[in-house]
């Protein structure tokens, strides 16, 4: 009998997006840069035992055990921890790992991911349920954020209306930039500030030529810091033969961001998506 | 031929002190098996769990996670040395490892695929958990099909043939993977990446029972054919006068490579370098003779593969290393010294 009672266990579950409160939130691990974000958004960080290393913001999170990469987890090391309670993005992985957690019987929650500014807040929203956060608490500590959304959105409006073209570069391989496609992190935040992506005619991050960039013609590049840090300057990075021909480049519109402000869908991302938002409608 | 008979000609073949060599494998496989089931990132009194019996989170973790993780381990050691050590065998080659025949790259070719386009091509609640071995183990038997389509049976063309379009094969799987890279998510890259690299983790009785029992199978099966290499080490003709079936030969070393090699990869992604560096040893310390050779790479391996396990969850705990980095870690530098002590002598 137990054995067919583990085998459905095993059984892959589709997708466990619930908000219902923890029976115990008083020892967390977490698999997600977003979700910790949010967490010592809600100033709930004391209850945290264990994080993954796309969770690196604020710097303090450097102090917390580390579970290994989000994708790549170990079931035993996070056991190890003790938790009373997981939280995890979608991508948390690999299966194997989650379908072992869940047999023993613990509190996994995979929260879902809309990468929208409304999206950010319903994660706000389903972490603090699930950490047992009162509505008005909860409301106390998103009035600015809500401000800074609205004022996004009011501004994404009006940019929409001008036919901004953006193309995101994750990084240079070699001399081709990874550049973001639709369905990517990236795609979702040019979205956010009310651009148009260049790069419309494929999914996913991918290698894009010298030549399809000349083509794109983007109005304004952004790189992330950690794609810049091949480069000395701007100046040097908008002298590659990629980027060198394009608009942006000979008219200075390259911007070089920290990747997870940008394209985590945390808290951050909506004050770094204002700040774009604004460079774009001048 | 029965069994007892074999038994006869085994201990005929192998000398008194490979005899205790081989009793301090064993021991040596048993003594890091223990090591390996009480030790790992999550603590618990091992006498205290025994005593108790009870259902709870200790218990599961030793029986349910850590155990079947040691043994797939300790299983896919024993057929990687073993394919490692008769592949050596076959093709007169010390550097033949089980990679070189490309079952491993056939495998891994399976299981990327369903890393990057798998769920929407398999209905994942049929298959489940076994999907990605499922079609590593698919990817793996096209390749031994190829090769046996090419070599007519892995037929009289001579070994050099068949390392030819092992090398065919390998480029040939290296494209697929290159072509599921170009087309996968950064977060399906990054799934690839790390799988790539090998992992036990995961590991679950109902996963690996099918495996560890196949493995089992074709060792049993691949052993006595141990004088046939013997012979075989004299040149082809030569041992087909002294009346072995070399064609047969061939059949029965590439088909169980291929078999517990790519279980082995489909269930723990691509360990390097214990195919090679494992028989290499073994010869080392005992003698040549496959009748000691192979089930020695066979305990050597198994003992080695768990301590690296191990390594792999204790070093960095509570994260976890990839098992595959610290077997290259430990292999590369091994087979440097080995290419200079070839060069020397």
């Amino acid at each position: 009998m137990r054995k067919i009672y583990i085998f459905f266990l095993l059984l892959p579950f589709s997708i466990w997006s619930a908000c219902d409160k923890s029976n115990d939130p008083s020892r967390v691990v977490i698999a997600g840069g977003s979700i910790t974000e949010i967490v010592y958004f809600l100033e709930y960080e004391d209850k945290l035992v264990g994080i993954d290393v796309t969770s690196n913001f604020p710097e303090e999170t450097s102090e917390i055990p580390s579970i290994g990469y989000v994708r790549a987890l170990s079931t035993e090391g996070i056991l190890s921890l003790k938790p009373s309670l997981i939280l995890g993005e979608e991508d948390m992985g690999p299966p194997l790992v989650i379908n072992q957690l869940k047999l023993t019987g613990m509190d996994l929650k995979i929260i879902n991911e809309d990468r929208s500014a409304q999206g950010i807040l319903e994660k706000i929203e389903c972490v603090s349920k699930i950490l047992g956060i009162t509505t008005q608490e909860r409301l106390n500590k998103i009035k600015n954020l809500t401000r800074d959304i609205n004022l996004l959105q009011s501004i994404a409006k009006k940019n929409e209306d001008k036919d901004i073209r953006i193309m995101l570069i994750l990084n240079m391989q070699g001399t081709s930039p990874i550049v973001a496609g639709q369905n990517t992190s990236g795609d979702g935040f040019i979205k956010m500030v009310g651009g148009k992506n260049v790069a419309s005619n494929f999914e996913g991050w991918k290698p894009i030529s010298s030549e399809s960039i000349i083509a794109y013609d983007p109005h304004f590049i952004i790189i992330t810091e950690r794609g810049m840090s091949s480069f000395s300057d701007i100046e040097s990075l908008s002298n590659t033969t990629a980027l060198k021909f394009t608009n942006a480049a000979q008219l200075g519109k390259i911007y070089s961001e920290d990747g997870m402000a940008m394209l985590g869908f945390g808290v951050r991302t909506i004050k770094t998506a204002l700040n774009f938002a604004e460079i774009f409608s001048k | 031929m029965s069994f007892f008979s074999l038994e006869q000609k085994w201990f005929k073949f192998v000398k008194s002190s490979q005899i205790k060599l081989l009793a301090f494998f064993l021991i040596a496989l048993i003594s890091i098996f223990f090591l390996s089931v009480t030790l790992g990132s999550f603590d618990f009194n091992l006498r205290d769990l025994l005593s108790r019996k009870s259902d709870s989170l200790d218990s599961i973790v030793l029986f349910e996670i850590r155990i079947p993780r040691v043994l797939l381990a300790a299983f896919v050691g024993a057929s990687l040395g073993i394919s490692g050590a008769s592949l050596q065998g076959l093709f007169r080659n010390p550097l033949a490892d089980p990679g070189l025949i490309g079952v491993s790259a056939g495998a891994a070719l399976g299981a990327s695929f369903v890393i990057v386009v798998g769920s929407s091509f398999f209905p994942e609640f049929i298959f489940g958990t076994f999907i990605l071995p499922f079609s590593a183990i698919i990817g793996a038997s096209f390749v031994i099909s190829l090769l046996y389509i090419f070599t007519q049976g892995f037929g009289y063309q001579g070994i050099t043939y068949m390392l030819l379009v092992g090398i065919a094969v390998n480029a040939f799987a290296s494209v697929g993977i290159g072509i599921l890279t170009y087309i996968s998510t950064d977060s399906e890259l990054r799934g690839l990446t790390f799988w790539t690299m090998g992992s036990f983790g995961g590991s679950s009785w109902q996963l690996i029972m099918p495996a560890l029992i196949i493995i089992s199978l074709t060792v049993l099966w691949l052993i006595p054919s141990s004088r046939k290499l013997d012979l075989l080490q004299l040149g082809e003709p030569e041992a087909y006068r002294l009346g072995v079936d070399v064609r047969r030969l061939k059949f029965k070393v590439i088909i169980s490579s291929a078999v517990i090699v790519g279980l082995s990869v489909s269930l723990s992604g691509m360990i390097g370098f214990v195919g090679l560096v494992v028989p290499h040893l073994v010869r080392l310390l005992g003698g040549v003779n496959h009748n000691y050779l192979l089930p020695g790479s066979a305990l050597l391996g198994a003992s080695l593969m768990m301590g690296a396990d191990l390594l792999s969850r204790i070093l960095i705990q509570p994260a976890e290393l990839p098992v595959g980095l610290i077997t290259s870690a430990i292999g590369a530098p091994f087979f440097l010294w080995l290419i200079f002590r070839i060069r020397k002598s």
